[in-house]
């Protein structure tokens, strides 16, 4: 492939992500009700935990609070990412433009992808809003170094996008899973707090390492380039693995879905 | 970085797998007029030149007892800039055919090029050159302006939406949607909508697109837009377009050439005229006098009369009769002291073509003789 197509190539897919993340920024805030509620429960529900926590726990809650918010930012980050997926691709499917992106020079895989990043992108504004408020309702202040969080959080999450990929695509074939996919929400409080120090293999399940990652960069301060390789390995892995999971299940079910005629049904 | 191996990921299911028995669902001995060898060797000469071809598709969904086949091995193909009218009635296979086409539902069987591009080898190559409008109006985000809309489906399909926009601009001026450019779409009404959507279709610069039903839901005034902006489009532009739709006067005004389906079968191929041709001079609107019940019983005896109306001393009925079977009809009608107010010959339109051509699987058309049967593929 000669130097000019790579280019002309990369600039479509630029295309793509720019019109993708642009479309997915436009429909959230023409969704204002939900937007602002969606930011709104998501500071309230912290707020519960910390007043609520403090009056029953007192110390015990404030002591920990730095522990507590990073895992919240990071749940938040891990739900939007989830259920934002999962969410598209059935919105896309009754709205009627799912197909619409199969038949795509792209292809279905690289637009979907380009959704999950534009979701991911998002999920990070919001999230970010989130946190600002949690840490001026707690009083408290964290290490936010750019170049270690965005990384860190980002390849915590793809695990997560990951799932909510397989989900989408068993949404598109089974339809009406949405019970299992909010179940599966709760379980990343447990993944988030999964004792990775205790229990070798926890690092591997999904969002685990990165969560105790990203702990110690905003609670400590250590910097990405501070890691343990071996560390951020089990990290990058673990978001390929899931990533790479969720997609091919993605295109196992969209394949299923487009032998049983079903792709765009809902 | 996807590189060109890539791109060449294979769709294609090996007969008679899994849970889809299609193969053998086939059956080589039915006689299937419009794939005929005739059509078959149209299609296939037409092969390399083709905007689109379809060869020997089939699809049936579900297995042993349950199995419906709902296309069976279909074969046609469409020059670059001809209009194509696809018709059938509900469940005939034109949704499933179409979605065979863009990959969207795997077939057990069959080739579809794009502009001598393998659908199902290459989908990726093959899809920059097609489009399609499968969910009417809502093919579109609502929640987005209507520019915003051609701009996005442009962009995914990895157009510079900046540079299309003099076209996007011409695009809303065709369809008379420039004055809502900066309307959301949920705020327009559903003809409207329909526009928008076939609006995003053609905002990405394709050259083949399928449209289905692009008029339900129109008024007449957009409706006639539509048609006149689609004719505009196949001609100025080459456009290439398979149009799948229940409104026949959209087909005979737009499509060069109709392709009718009935159970999963092409029962006809041919242009409008060529179809409306075998069925003129078929029958007769007769006005007459002085025709009493003894003559009345007499002719629907002997003649196959219809639409029989008898105000005062009149009397008109149809009757489908060959050249022949007229003369006898008339000099009955002497014989009887009938004095005739009027003959004419009774208009074929499309739509009475098509229930004719479509009822008990297209039998008419195996009557009706091989000029029915098309296989013409300009």
């Amino acid at each position: 492939m000669t130097t000019a197509t790579r280019q002309r190539r990369a600039r479509k897919y630029y295309t793509l992500l720019k019109a993708v993340v642009y479309r997915d920024l436009l429909v959230w805030v023409r969704y204002p009700v939900n937007a602002a509620l969606g930011l709104f429960m998501g500071v309230f529900f912290f707020g519960l935990m910390f007043y609520g926590g403090t009056l029953v726990a007192g110390q015990a809650i404030s002591d920990t609070i730095e522990g507590l918010i990073v895992g919240y930012f990071l749940w938040t980050l891990s739900i939007g990412a989830y259920s934002g997926i999962t969410n598209d691709v059935r919105s896309e499917a009754s709205w009627g433009t799912l197909e619409r992106h199969y038949t795509t020079p792209f292809g279905f895989g690289p637009v979907i992808l380009a959704k999950g990043l534009a979701i991911v992108f998002r999920t990070f504004l919001t999230s970010s809003v989130v946190l600002a408020l949690m840490l001026l309702m707690t009083g408290t202040s964290l290490d936010l170094n750019f170049l270690t969080v965005v990384p860190v959080a980002s390849l915590a999450i793809a695990s997560a996008l990951g799932l909510g990929l397989a989900m989408g695509g068993l949404g598109v074939l089974y339809k009406r899973i949405g019970n299992v996919v909010n179940l599966l929400q709760f379980a990343f409080i447990g993944l988030i707090s999964a004792p990775v120090f205790d229990l070798w293999w926890a690092k591997f399940l999904p969002l685990a390492q990165g969560s105790a990652m990203l702990q110690e960069a905003m609670t400590e301060g250590v910097r990405l380039w501070e890691f343990e390789p071996a560390a951020l390995a089990i990290l990058v892995g673990t978001a390929a693995l899931y990533l790479g999971v969720g997609y091919a299940v993605f295109g196992l079910t969209t394949r299923r879905a487009r032998k049983l005629g079903v792709l765009g049904d809902y | 970085m996807l590189d060109e191996t890539q791109d060449a990921e294979s769709d294609r299911e090996s007969a008679g797998d899994g849970d889809s028995p299609a193969t053998g669902a086939t059956d080589s001995t039915t006689p299937t007029p419009a794939n005929s060898t005739a059509t078959t060797k149209s299609a296939s000469e037409d092969f390399d030149e083709a905007a689109l071809s379809v060869q020997g598709l089939s699809k049936t969904f579900g297995s042993g007892e349950d199995a419906v086949t709902a296309v069976d091995d279909i074969s046609f193909s469409v020059a670059p800039g001809e209009v194509i009218g696809l018709l059938g009635p509900n469940g005939a296979g034109k949704t499933t055919t179409i979605k065979s086409i863009l990959g969207l539902i795997l077939p057990d069987e069959g080739e579809v090029n794009v502009r001598g591009i393998d659908v199902y080898d290459r989908p990726r190559q093959a899809y920059e050159h097609v489009d399609a409008m499968l969910e009417g109006a809502r093919n579109d985000y609502w929640r987005l302006t209507v520019r915003e809309n051609l701009r996005y489906f442009a962009a995914v399909r990895g157009q510079d939406p900046d540079a299309l926009a003099d076209r996007h601009d011409e695009l809303l001026d065709a369809l008379d949607l420039a004055e809502k450019a900066d309307t959301a779409v949920r705020d327009l009404s559903r003809g409207m909508k329909q526009k928008v959507s076939l609006a995003s279709v053609l905002a990405g610069s394709v050259s083949v697109a399928f449209l289905d039903e692009p008029t339900l839901g129109l008024d007449v005034e957009s409706s006639l837009t539509l048609r006149r902006e689609l004719v505009r489009l196949a001609e100025e532009r080459g456009l290439t377009l398979v149009i799948s739709s229940h409104d026949m006067e959209v087909v005979e005004d737009v499509c060069d050439r109709v392709v009718i389906m009935s159970e999963g079968r092409i029962v006809a191929d041919d242009t409008v005229e060529n179809l409306l041709a075998g069925f003129e001079t078929q029958g007769y609107r007769i006005t007459a006098r002085n025709l009493d019940e003894a003559a009345l019983a007499d002719l629907h005896e002997r003649f196959d009369l219809s639409a029989v109306d008898r105000t005062g001393g009149r009397t008109r009925f149809e009757v489908a009769a060959d050249t022949a079977a007229f003369y006898r009809l008339t000099d009955a009608l002497e014989r009887h002291g009938v004095e005739l107010d009027g003959v004419d010959t009774v208009q074929p339109d499309l739509a009475e073509a098509f229930v004719e051509m479509t009822a008990a699987g297209g039998g008419r058309v195996a009557e009706a003789g091989p000029e029915l049967q098309g296989g013409e593929s300009r």
